[in-house]
C-alpha cells in the first residue's frame, strides 16, 4: 500500500473516533458494521468500503502510536493484551494471547505469512462439505493481499545470525527450510514485533488497512465494546455496546452506543466472536456449535546455548521456518521475543538462575507449532461478563507430535553448533549437552503433564460447514442461521490450518468482503 | 465445660499464633507502591533476595533492580481479576510455612521472616514438586519475578540486550490517529511531516534506547563508587 494523498489523509482523519471524543451516548447508521479491526476485519472493513458501501469498523481497543509503544514486553502484554497477557486454558493449562488495539493481534504478531498446503484444504472439503474453499479458489485473494502488504520473504540482512543459524542446521541434517514471509517492508531486524515495529516496517492492519479503508470512506470508532447483536426475525438489525477507557479491561465503560446496519460482521476473533453471539441470547446457534470444537497450534520451545554471542537482540523477530514435517503433524520457527519473557521458562534459583540469564546473549529460540487437530475445546462466556472461558485438553496423539518435534528441534541445534540447549520440559534434566542425550525427547519420558506449551493461534469455535446442522457459518461466512450476518476470523476454519493462520484469515474474509458486497 | 474452656483457650491461642506469625511486624512499605501492602512488599524483598542475589553474574541484584516497585507497576496495569489471582498466590506462599515448615529449626514463620537458606529450600522444594499443579504454581510465581528483575534497564543493558535506538519515523498511521487518551486535535503531524521509510537494517553493534543506555551510565557510576 503507497502513503495516502495528503487530502485524502485530511479527510480520513476526520473519520476516526477515539476515546477522548466520547462526550455522550450515540446511535449510528451504516451499510456494514464490522466488529474487530484485526487482520480479518480490516481487510473486509477495506474491501467493503473501497466497493462503495458505508462501512463502520468497530474496535475495542485504542490505536497505538509509535510513542504508546511499550518496550517493556511484561507492561506490553498489560497493554495490549486481554487479561493482561495472563489468559489460562482450563484442561490442559496453556497460556494464550488476544490483543485488544487497533489492528489486533498484527499489531504485536511477528507478520508471518504462509499459505496452507493443498493437503489442509483437500480435508477441510472432504469433511466440512465445502466446494470453494481451495487453493484454486483463494489463490487470488493471497496474491492481492500479499501485493496490498508487501508479503515477501524475510531477506538475509535482517535475519540475525540466531535466524540462520536455524537454516545452518537445518542444512547440515538435509531438512529443507526457507525464509519466513511476513507483512513487512525493509525490516530493521529490531526484534521487537511483539511489542509494536517501532520502525512501522511491519503492515500491522492499523498502519496498512485501517488508514485505506478510512481512505475509501469508511469510519472508525475505537474504544467501543461491543456488547449485543440486535436481531429482528432471520436478520440482524446492528449492534450495541458501551464505550470503554483504553487500558481499563472492560470495565472503564462510560457512554452507550448503537449502531443500525444492513449487514453485520464479526471479527471479534476466535474466542470473543463466539461470546458476543452468547451474550446476544444463544444467536446463530441452531446447529449447536457456537463455542464448540476450539482447537489450538500448541506450540513448544526449546532455548539453544551457543558457544559465542551471536547478538540475538538483532534480527527479524522470526525469520526462518521448515515446513518439511507438516505431514507429521508439525511446522518448525525461529522466535525471538523481549529476553525477559524468554527467560521465565529458565530453570534454577538464586545464582543458577542468574548464569542463564548471563547466557542470553548467546541463546536462540527454536519453536514448533502442531497440527492438533484432535485435541478439542470450547468457549463459553463467564457469568455476567464477556470474557471467556476456554476449556481445552491435549490429547495423547497430539502430545506425541509435539514431542517429535521438540526432538527434530533439539538436532536442529546441535547440527548448528549449540553446545547444550534447555528443552524446558517438565521431568527431564534442565540442561541437554548433544544430540544422543537429546534423544530422550523422543522418549516416554516427556509426559503430556511436562510440555510447557503456548497456543496463540485459535480456531474453529464458530466453524465453517455445507451443512447448517454440523456447522455456524456456511462457505461464504454467512451465518446459517440469519440472511445478513456474517463471521470473518479464525474462528470459522474447520480445522486448524498447519500453518500460521493469519494469511488464511484475511483471504477468506476478502472473498467474504466481496460476497456480502454483491449481495447488499 | 472444662473442655470446652480449654478448647476456647487453644483456639484463642492459636488465633493469636496465626496472628503473630503470619500477619504482624512486617516492616512499613517503601514509598511509591501503588498496589502493594507492607507484607506483600515485605515478601517480594523476601523472594527476591533469593531469587537474584547480589553477585549472581548479573548487572544488578533483585534489590538493586527494584523488583518490589516493578512488580507493583505490573500488579497496578493488570486487570482486577489477574491482579488478585497474583496477591493470593503471594499470600499462598507467604504464609504456608506456618503449615508446611522447613525441614531447619524455627521453620514454622511466614516465608519471608524466614532465613535465606531456609527461603531457597522452600523455592526448591515447590519448583521441583512431584505435583505439576505445585510446579505451576511455582512457575507462575517466579514468572512474575523474572520479569520484573530481567525487565529493569540496567540488566538488559548490561546483557547487550537493550531495545535499539530508532530513530523516531512518521506514518500515515502518526498524522491518523492521536496518542492514547489524546484528542486529534493534538496529533503534532500532517502529510508534510511523513519521514521516508528507513530501509537498512540496525546496526547489530549500534546504539540502544536512550532509556537504557542511561540505566548503564547510572549502573557505571555506582560500580565508580563502590570501588572509590
Amino acid at each position: 500500500m503507497s502513503p495516502l494523498a495528503a487530502a485524502q489523509l485530511a479527510v480520513a482523519r476526520e473519520r476516526v473516533r477515539v476515546f477522548a471524543q466520547y462526550d455522550r451516548a450515540f446511535e449510528e447508521r451504516c451499510d456494514v458494521v464490522v466488529v474487530g479491526s484485526g487482520p480479518s476485519g480490516s481487510v473486509a472493513a477495506y474491501e467493503l468500503a473501497a466497493a462503495g458501501h458505508d462501512v463502520i469498523l468497530l474496535e475495542e481497543g485504542p490505536p497505538f502510536t509509535t510513542r504508546d509503544l511499550e518496550l517493556d514486553g511484561n507492561l506490553s502484554m498489560t497493554r495490549t493484551m486481554r487479561e493482561g497477557g495472563l489468559r489460562m486454558t482450563r484442561g490442559t493449562t496453556m497460556p494464550t494471547m488476544q490483543a485488544v488495539a487497533l489492528g489486533g493481534g498484527s499489531l504485536v504478531n511477528s507478520a508471518i505469512c504462509v499459505r496452507p498446503p493443498d493437503a489442509v484444504f483437500d480435508r477441510w472439503a472432504a469433511r466440512y462439505d465445502l466446494d470453494r474453499t481451495d487453493r484454486a479458489h483463494l489463490d487470488p485473494h493471497f496474491d492481492a493481499i500479499a501485493d496490498f502488504l508487501g508479503i515477501a520473504p524475510t531477506p538475509d540482512e535482517a535475519q540475525g545470525k540466531r535466524n540462520l543459524l536455524f537454516r545452518e542446521g537445518c542444512n547440515a541434517l538435509g531438512i529443507p527450510s526457507e525464509p519466513i514471509a511476513r507483512n513487512v517492508r525493509h525490516c530493521r531486524g529490531s526484534g521487537e514485533c511483539f511489542t509494536g515495529c517501532r520502525s512501522r516496517a511491519k503492515q500491522s492492519m492499523d498502519v496498512s488497512y485501517v488508514p485505506a479503508a478510512l481512505a475509501a470512506g469508511a469510519r472508525v470508532f475505537t474504544s467501543v465494546q461491543v456488547q449485543e447483536i440486535r436481531r429482528s426475525g432471520r436478520r440482524v438489525t446492528g449492534v450495541s455496546g458501551q464505550v470503554v477507557a483504553p487500558f481499563s479491561h472492560g470495565r472503564g465503560t462510560s457512554h452507550a452506543f448503537r449502531i443500525e446496519a444492513r449487514a453485520v460482521v464479526l471479527a471479534a476473533g476466535c474466542t470473543a466472536t463466539p461470546v458476543l453471539l452468547q451474550h446476544s441470547g444463544d444467536l446463530a446457534n441452531a446447529s449447536g456449535q457456537v463455542g464448540r470444537n476450539l482447537q489450538f497450534h500448541p506450540g513448544v520451545a526449546i532455548a539453544g546455548v551457543f558457544p559465542e554471542a551471536i547478538d540475538s537482540q538483532f534480527g527479524a523477530t522470526q525469520g526462518y521456518q521448515s515446513l518439511a514435517f507438516l505431514d507429521e503433524g508439525f511446522k518448525l520457527e525461529t522466535l525471538w521475543a523481549p529476553p525477559p519473557l524468554l527467560a521465565i521458562r529458565f530453570p534454577g534459583i538464586g545464582a543458577d538462575l542468574q548464569a542463564r540469564f548471563a547466557e542470553l546473549p548467546q541463546i536462540a529460540i527454536f519453536d514448533a507449532i502442531a497440527s492438533a487437530n484432535r485435541s478439542l475445546g470450547r468457549v463459553r462466556k463467564r457469568f455476567r461478563s464477556l470474557q471467556p472461558v476456554l476449556e481445552w485438553r491435549l490429547h495423547p496423539d497430539d502430545a506425541q507430535i509435539l514431542r517429535r518435534a521438540l526432538h527434530v528441534i533439539s538436532q536442529i541445534f546441535f547440527a548448528a553448533g549449540a553446545k547444550k540447549i534447555l528443552p524446558g520440559v517438565g521431568g527431564l534434566p534442565d540442561v541437554l549437552h548433544s544430540a544422543d542425550e537429546a534423544a530422550i525427547l523422543d522418549s516416554s519420558a516427556v509426559k503430556p503433564s511436562g510440555l510447557v506449551m503456548g497456543g496463540n493461534h485459535v480456531f474453529c469455535t464458530t466453524r465453517m460447514h455445507g451443512d447448517p446442522k454440523r456447522g455456524v457459518v456456511d462457505e461464504d461466512g454467512r451465518c446459517h442461521d440469519f440472511d445478513n450476518l456474517y463471521i470473518a476470523d479464525t474462528g470459522i476454519f474447520p480445522q486448524c490450518p498447519s500453518v500460521n493462520p493469519m494469511f488464511t484469515g484475511m483471504a477468506l474474509a476478502r472473498r467474504q468482503a466481496r460476497t456480502l458486497s454483491e449481495r447488499l | 465445660m472444662l473442655t470446652g474452656f480449654l478448647l476456647v483457650v487453644l483456639a484463642a491461642g492459636l488465633s493469636l499464633f496465626v496472628h503473630r506469625r503470619g500477619f504482624v511486624g512486617y516492616a512499613p512499605a517503601p514509598a511509591g507502591l501503588a498496589v502493594l501492602h507492607r507484607g506483600e512488599a515485605a515478601f517480594v524483598y523476601a523472594v527476591a533476595e533469593v531469587l537474584f542475589p547480589a553477585g549472581g553474574g548479573m548487572a544488578l541484584s533483585g534489590a538493586e533492580a527494584g523488583v518490589a516497585h516493578a512488580v507493583d507497576r505490573h500488579l497496578a496495569a493488570l486487570p482486577r481479576a489477574q491482579r488478585i489471582q497474583i496477591r493470593l498466590l503471594f499470600h499462598l506462599i507467604e504464609h504456608l510455612t506456618l503449615l508446611l515448615p522447613g525441614h531447619e529449626p524455627g521453620g514454622r514463620q511466614r516465608f519471608s521472616s524466614l532465613s535465606a537458606a531456609a527461603r531457597v529450600d522452600l523455592l526448591e522444594r515447590l519448583a521441583n514438586h512431584r505435583r505439576s499443579l505445585i510446579r505451576l504454581l511455582f512457575t507462575a510465581l517466579r514468572s512474575v519475578f523474572v520479569l520484573a528483575y530481567l525487565g529493569h534497564p540496567g540488566n538488559l543493558e548490561g546483557l547487550g540486550l537493550a531495545p535499539f535506538e530508532i530513530d523516531p519515523v512518521v506514518t500515515d498511521a502518526e498524522v491518523l490517529f492521536p496518542r492514547v487518551g489524546a484528542l486529534p486535535s493534538s496529533i503534532p503531524w500532517d502529510a508534510t511531516d511523513r519521514t521516508e521509510p528507513v530501509c537498512t537494517p540496525l546496526d547489530p553493534e549500534g546504539p540502544r534506547h536512550p532509556a537504557y543506555a542511561r540505566a548503564a551510565v547510572a549502573r557505571a557510576g555506582r560500580s565508580g563508587r563502590a570501588g572509590s
